[in-house]
């Protein structure tokens, strides 16, 4: 059977765009096909995990039961009771396909385990969110199909952008008014074009072209400055690397954005111009955005009135200095059980500790500098920190040091 | 109405560039001849674009570049491999590399249908090694990796039915990429049957070759000027002067210096990448069972033989050995060696591809080897011994026989006594 990867070839496009045209013109005329688009999701979805990825596709169908099972039996229990350790219990049991999964390749090297399949992590985060949201009670009631839609939504299925579900829900149960939908489908245009220029001309440039050369000639110095590798490619290898990094992965943001758009659901955006971020903390409100205010919302804040109400932490800026350490470890564990993910995340926890410090002095001192050069610093300093902590993310200096 | 006016705001822009996406890729464009610069490039550059890709590849027999048809032992690029020999001495042939890793006689075959015509009546090196005919042959995976839509579609248009295609076209179907395109892969059971494409199948395939032949025209051209690079600065360790005396005494000088941690005299670095520690200690006596005399290699190696002789291409065959102390310590059988060695002897001799370098029992020379199973040094400078002179002097012309025998299942099997 034919197996069609999410975004990856012209065909892909081509075929999503006809698919979509009925869609496209209900909503025009203010009219969501309900019945079409579920199945045209679950056509798109049979695509992505049928064919010789099928194994993956068993592993999402058991996912699913099980996510629904956990999410309904935690709401209906919430329903009269509200215990934190069954809350605790449920969010655990949730996470723990994806900790099996993330875990595996770091205990059996180099193998997968078979409850994997491409977009788990997003899903997880779907999935949590519901119960946190409903031991908030912010989600009163649950309906497995509106849950199953939001899951499975499959534009953003594979890499997200990571959805709200009471957003999700109040986009998906109206269909958008005329103007508003025209747009949309402006921006959605807009979008399409911006991602092909972003992964596959851009993308394809930096990571097909470049990347291979630099990484080549910084193999070739491993025995420069006294062994550690330290020198120039290397240095064109975290540039390129950043680069390549950015425009795959907006690229790819920006199609599931605009066919998200397309089908009259505004799917929130992924980056914001990261590169011209003045300092750390601005940069996690411009990259992953969707990721870091997930991590926000649902690790750093619960964290830090957990640390608050059990009175763990007197000063206001240990508080906060914990709650960055363990939101960034957790990020670095999610990308991947392997030192340079665990590295990356302490990096980023240090590097924003710092900023804190930093934002604080500034604080302090009302009468610093601050012009057009001081800003240019700024946002070269930030830059730089982060495309080294891109170059530990990669994953090449395991390579250039350990194999 | 104002909305109407604005959905055709923004649907004309995707109109006007899905057109001109079409007029680009469907209408012939001949964005005219590479430049002699990437030319050069490519012919060294191993890149698998260049290698699938069919533009590079034709301009550069055209003008006079030979192919040298491999596998892995092309990427060892010391001072004497044959590309740094040929450009330092300006030799009267340049070579262009046409192989990586994986890459056999059927990824060679299918890869080269589009530019055979160009190689009428001039000369190639064809280096095979023993190592390709196991009882597999071919890889899928790697045939995968290599396969080129290009040169197959132009293969499949040009197919005329002989026992030779019909081979060819059921080995193909045996392969994942076969499957990759519908159309085709019902094209190709066509001409695996004996059977004509459809007029279909032929306006469909005729369409797809044009649109990969603008993206070939387009793309090809993008090649790494790495391997270049590295070429150039190998140049500088060669002698002034193209004397085998000096050659040799630079081959066994960069051997001595590259090799000296292992007792197998595989190059250092390599060693110690692939084989140090638990690597080597699992390959002791690992290949003693490897068998290479039964394999459908042979019948795909006659796949190229077929072409070379359909267009009188005169050819060089070098058969490398491998490093005898490897050999001995994975238990790589010497005789089961020598069988294959003369199987594929016989194949070559019998229908008159006489040119043949047989290496195989170099590979206890010191430096012969750069590793385990790839010419290094003074392997290289041992072939070139041969290939420079077949190269630069005019050969009588070649009179080949092709006997449709060895595409048959017990040649394959046939232990050759």
């Amino acid at each position: 059977m034919v197996n069609l990867q999410p975004y990856a070839s012209p065909s892909y496009f081509i075929i999503i765009g006809l698919c979509l045209l009925p869609i496209i013109v209900g909503l025009y005329h203010g009219k969501r096909f309900v019945a079409y688009e579920t199945l045209f999701s679950l056509v798109f979805i049979v695509l992505t995990f049928g064919g010789d990825h099928w194994h993956q596709g068993v592993a999402l169908i058991g996912y699913v039961l099980y996510q629904l099972l956990i999410v309904g039996g935690y709401a209906r229990y919430r329903r009269r009771n509200n215990q934190t350790s069954v809350f605790v219990a449920a969010v655990v049991v949730a996470i723990v396909p994806l900790v099996v999964v993330k875990v595996t390749p770091a205990i059996q090297v180099g193998s997968q385990s078979l409850l994997g399949f491409l977009g788990i992590s997003y899903l997880t985060f779907k999935a949590v969110q519901m119960v946190m949201e409903l031991r908030d009670g912010t989600i009163k009631a649950f309906q497995p199909l509106p849950f199953l839609r939001f899951l499975l939504f499959f534009p953003t299925i594979s890499s997200g952008p990571i959805d709200r579900y009471r957003r999700f829900e109040k986009d998906y149960r109206t269909a958008p008014e005329r103007a508003k939908y025209l747009q949309l489908l402006n921006k959605a245009v807009f979008y399409l074009f911006l991602g092909f220029l972003y992964k596959f001309v851009l993308g394809y440039i930096f990571g097909k072209l470049l990347l291979p050369e630099v990484a080549h000639a910084a193999l070739l110095q491993r025995a420069a400055f006294f062994h550690t590798g330290l020198s120039l490619p290397l240095l064109g290898y975290m540039y390129t690397y950043s680069m390549y990094l950015f425009f795959d992965f907006a690229g790819y943001s920006l199609f599931a954005v605009a066919i998200s758009y397309l089908m009259g659901i505004e799917t929130p955006m992924n980056f914001n111009r990261p590169f011209a971020a003045h300092n750390i903390k601005d940069f996690w409100n411009r990259w992953h955005m969707t990721l870091s205010f997930w991590f926000r919302d649902f690790i750093f804040m619960r964290f830090t009135f957990f640390l608050m109400k059990h009175k763990l932490v007197k000063n206001r800026v240990r508080i906060s200095q914990c709650a960055y350490l363990v939101n960034f470890l957790i990020m670095g564990f999610w990308h991947g059980v392997t030192w340079f993910y665990i590295v990356y995340g302490l990096f980023h926890a240090s590097a924003i500790i710092i900023n804190d410090y930093w934002l604080r002095f500034k604080k302090r001192h009302q009468g610093l500098p601050h012009n057009r050069w001081t800003e240019g610093l700024a946002i070269f300093t930030t830059f730089n920190i982060v495309c080294f902590s891109f170059l530990i993310f990669s994953g090449f200096l395991n390579v250039l040091w350990f194999k | 109405m104002n909305a109407h006016k604005t959905i055709w705001q923004i649907i004309g822009p995707v109109i006007v560039a899905v057109a001109l996406v079409a007029v680009v890729f469907i209408v012939p464009q001949g964005f005219g001849n590479v430049s002699k610069q990437t030319e050069q490039k490519a012919a060294v550059s191993l890149s698998t674009n260049v290698f699938k890709g069919n533009k590079i590849k034709s301009q550069a027999i055209d003008d006079g570049y030979v192919p040298f048809i491999g596998s892995s032992e092309l990427s060892r690029m010391d001072p004497l491999h044959p590309s740094v020999l040929a450009t330092k001495y300006h030799r009267s042939y340049q070579p262009f590399l046409l192989g990586k890793p994986g890459t056999q006689s059927l990824v060679h075959y299918f890869a080269l249908s589009g530019v055979m015509r160009h190689l009428k009546n001039r000369k190639v090196v064809f280096i095979v090694s023993p190592q390709w005919f196991t009882k597999q042959g071919q890889m899928p995976t790697a045939f995968d990796y290599y396969y080129s839509p290009l040169e197959t579609i132009h293969w499949l248009t040009h197919a005329h039915d002989s026992v030779a295609t019909r081979y060819a076209a059921q080995r193909l179907l045996t392969m994942p990429s076969a499957s990759s395109d519908r159309i085709m892969k019902a094209a190709i059971t066509n001409v695996a049957a004996g059977k004509a494409i459809t007029s279909g199948q032929r306006t469909y395939l005729t369409t797809k070759e044009k649109l990969l032949v603008n993206a070939d025209d387009l793309y090809s051209r993008l090649v790494s000027g790495r391997r270049l690079r590295h070429i150039q600065q190998a140049e500088r360790q060669l002698p002034a002067h193209d004397s085998t005396a000096q050659l040799t005494k630079v081959a066994n000088r960069l051997g001595a210096q590259a090799t000296g941690n292992n007792r197998f005299g595989v190059k250092d670095s390599f060693y110690n990448l692939r084989l140090r520690g638990h690597n080597v200690q699992n390959l002791r006596q690992a290949e003693r069972n490897f068998n290479y005399t039964q394999s459908p290699e042979y019948s795909d190696m006659e796949l190229l033989l077929s072409q070379f002789a359909k267009y009188h291409v005169q050819v060089m065959v070098v058969i490398p050995p491998v490093n005898h102390k490897w050999a001995k310590y994975t238990g790589l059988s010497d005789k089961m060696y020598a069988q294959t060695d003369h199987k594929i002897k016989t194949q070559l001799q019998s229908q008159g591809f006489t040119h043949i370098v047989d290496l195989t029992h170099d590979g206890g020379q010191k430096y012969f080897m750069e590793d385990t199973i790839h010419l290094g040094w003074r392997g290289w400078l041992k072939m070139d011994q041969q290939v420079k002179p077949f190269l630069s002097r005019k050969q009588p012309a070649a009179h080949y026989r092709i006997q449709n025998r060895f595409f048959s299942r017990t040649w394959q099997l046939s232990q050759n006594k």
